[in-house]
């Protein structure tokens, strides 16, 4: 069942993530410098720590009150230079935690969507192997409305992949399933990461974070409390 | 009684046109207003609001006599039009679908801005991390999901544009075949004896534009809802 | 959807390329006249455009009304007002063609009542009570600060004395026709309007009539505008002709001058 198909990796080998922000988030404050090496890096945490508000200033939705994010040799933010890189330049993907579908377009024209906008050449044996690796070529022509909610969490992946990121954000991916959704999905994700797409994955579930991840980043009310491999978990 | 008459005739398709002119010049000013008005908080915005309803509370006279004022070949930017870009609006059709452009605005406005607040901003969040620019979000996400109360309110401003009568009366008077009509030719019958008949075939028609338009409008209105729900 | 939304708009860019009625490549004319003026001149255009095939559009209305809208910019070729005081206005504002202006048409003003009124054979002298006449019900006539009949229906009540006790009772209407068909419907008991509507109006009666000396003579004029196409000058001129004259007399307008041809 698990095919041997290949993602392009950049040439380099290693996906440099750096993070060194603050935010006042309502009650509390924000405060996380790290920087990821390897493949995926989990950002771990109990419901409301920060974990959301940290993914959406790397992809640009949200904008630090202070600090720099940089992605390998460019800056994204710096605030004390006036650099803000904005969502659509960044080339880095997003899967939320509720998929977020267009509800207009049908699965296919979903997937299509992110190579459109990035004016990306078309690339149909990209496109094959992730419908392949995903397991969704059979729901191409299903509406969103249409999909069960595993199914709608894969092909948001597919359009996070097909949009051919140089980062993967995942918020709580399989947060809105049930077990057995995230039996299915998570064998996926694993895929995703040997075949080297880099990854920050949010997560509030140690078990998940255990399979997938390659380091861990702790975030208690706003702060890094451990930084390390996942031995931090224990 | 259903012989129509050529000057009916003639009322009928200028009221038609002038209607038609109005709402597809209208919409996309309509479209940008409900935009900002929907996704944008600036100084200033409440007033924009309150000054897109005037034309429905004002009485139709005042913004009539208002446009006269403004527009007319002496008014502050009519005579700059006649004399610079030969554009006059007084007493011609193009006046009269200014006026009922501007009435109906109002009724434009409000289903295409309900329709964009209801479309979930994460949506265009969605977007934009898949590499849309702002314009592209609009143009692919928002838009295609605000199409229908887009349409609802066209159908809804063309049915207020062919009914309008005190705006476009006083701004450009009631000339048979340029300003008069369908509203100024019955105006204009029930004052002449005999007219009462052609009068009542007129109030027909009305009534049955009105209530096609306002059935369509709602058609619209319901399969906007369906659409935000991916089916 | 789309397809649909595609079709809808198709659909409504069609409609406006619709052309306008007016703008027929034939020669026509745009004649502003006095609302009491419609069955008449409806019956002379349509002989006009007969004999000549240029079509004409009237906007009747208040002279008043017409002469404001000449004013600003009003399209019109001719100018047809009901008293003589809005055709000065006009030329005052130069917008008409003053070398061309003629005094034409002559009119009385009458007392009218719906047709199945029970009053009637009023006498309509020095004294005249018409507040007591009226009794609750309105008296409809033209604006009387500015539509013509309504001038002249004050300026006659004023020299007959009726006119103080009768005014709270008047409704004032934005024409002679408009005032007409009140009474005609019923909403008013008594009207002043011009002979030449109770003609043709068959549900009113008329039930007395003013002494011409009671208010100033009620005089016609008829000019081009300065914006007028030359074609003008021959309607003009057909209005002037014994065709014009014979429809003219025919609804009881008189004929102040002598005609043409």
């Amino acid at each position: 069942m698990v095919r041997e198909a290949r993602y392009k990796t950049p040439a380099r080998e290693l996906t440099m993530l750096r993070v060194d922000v603050t935010k006042q988030l309502g009650e509390f404050l924000l405060e996380a410098a790290f920087e990821s090496q390897g493949r995926v890096t989990g950002l771990f945490g109990a419901s409301g720590a920060g974990k959301t508000s940290l993914i959406n200033m790397i992809a640009g939705l949200l904008r630090p009150d202070r600090g720099v994010i940089a992605l390998d040799d460019e800056t994204l933010d710096d605030t004390a230079a006036g650099v803000h890189v904005p969502p659509h330049r960044r080339r880095i993907g997003y899967v939320f935690q509720e998929a977020r579908l267009f509800p207009h377009l049908d699965v296919r024209q979903n997937l299509d969507y992110g190579r459109r906008m990035n004016s990306l050449a078309a690339d149909p044996a990209q496109h094959a192997r992730v419908t392949d690796l995903l397991d969704i070529g059979h729901l191409l022509d299903r509406r969103p409305g249409k999909l069960s909610g595993g199914e709608r969490q894969r092909v948001a992946l597919g359009r996070a992949l097909l949009s051919k990121p140089r980062l993967l954000l995942l918020d709580e991916p399989l947060g809105s399933l049930d077990e057995g959704r995230k039996e299915e999905i998570l064998p996926y994700l694993v895929r995703l990461r040997d075949e080297g797409i880099p990854m920050v994955y949010v997560s509030h579930d140690a078990a998940e974070l255990r399979q997938l991840a390659t380091q861990i980043v702790m975030l208690k009310r706003g702060r890094v409390t451990a930084l390390g491999g996942v031995k931090v978990l224990a | 009684m259903f012989d129509i008459s050529p000057a009916e005739w003639t009322a009928i398709l200028l009221s038609l046109r002038v209607a038609v002119v109005a709402t597809l010049v209208a919409t996309p000013f309509g479209i940008a207003l409900a935009w900002l008005l929907a996704r944008r908080e600036f100084w200033g915005k409440s007033i924009l609001d309150a000054a897109v309803h005037l034309p429905l509370v004002l009485p139709p006279v005042v913004t009539g006599y208002l446009l006269l004022l403004t527009f007319g070949r002496r008014g502050l930017v009519g005579a700059w039009l006649a004399e610079h870009l030969g554009i006059v609006f007084a007493f011609r059709w193009t006046g009269a679908a200014l006026a009922c452009g501007i009435m109906s605005f109002p009724l434009l406005v409000r289903p295409i801005r309900l329709s964009i607040e209801a479309i979930d901003r994460r949506l265009e969040q969605a977007s934009s991390t898949l590499g849309a620019a702002p314009w592209q979000v609009f143009t692919t996400v928002t838009l295609p999901l605000a199409l229908p109360g887009v349409l609802a309110g066209m159908v809804l401003g063309f049915a207020k544009a062919i009914g309008e009568f005190g705006a476009t009366i006083t701004f450009v008077s009631n000339i048979p075949g340029e300003t008069q009509t369908i509203s100024s030719a019955i105006y204009s019958l029930i004052q002449t004896p005999d007219g009462d008949t052609a009068a009542a075939r007129l109030v027909l028609i009305s009534i049955m534009i009105a209530m096609s338009a306002l059935i369509a409008s709602e058609w619209f209105a319901r399969r906007a809802t369906k659409r935000l729900h991916g089916n | 959807m789309n397809r649909f939304a595609g079709l809808f708009l198709a659909f409504a860019i069609s409609l406006s390329a619709i052309p306008t009625p007016a703008a027929a490549q034939d020669k026509s004319l745009t004649i502003f006249a006095a609302a009491s003026m419609k069955n008449a001149l409806d019956e002379i255009d349509t002989a006009y455009t007969a004999k000549t095939g240029v079509k004409i559009t009237v906007s009747y209305a208040a002279s008043s009304a017409l002469a404001k809208q000449i004013e600003q910019g009003a399209p019109a070729d001719v100018f047809i007002s009901a008293d003589t005081d809005w055709m000065d206005y006009a030329i005052g504002k130069k917008t008409i063609n003053e070398p061309t202006r003629v005094n034409l048409l002559g009119n009385s003003i009458v007392l009218i009542a719906p047709k199945d009124s029970k009053i009637d054979n009023v006498n309509i002298g020095a004294g005249f009570d018409l507040a007591k006449l009226a009794g609750d019900g309105k008296i409809a006539t033209g604006d009387v600060k500015s539509v013509p009949v309504g001038k002249y229906a004050k300026a006659a009540l004023e020299k007959l004395g009726s006119w103080q006790a009768a005014e709270p009772k008047f409704a004032m209407a934005e024409s002679v026709r408009a005032a007409l068909t009140l009474v005609a419907r019923g909403e008013a008991v008594l009207g002043i309007v011009y002979s030449t509507d109770a003609k043709v109006e068959p549900g009113v009666k008329v039930v007395g009539t003013f002494p011409a000396d009671s208010h100033p003579a009620v005089i016609y004029p008829v000019a081009a505008t300065t914006t007028a196409k030359p074609e003008t000058a021959d309607y003009l001129a057909f209005l002037r002709s014994t065709a014009a004259k014979t429809i003219l007399e025919k609804y009881g307008f008189k004929f102040l001058v002598s005609p043409s041809t």
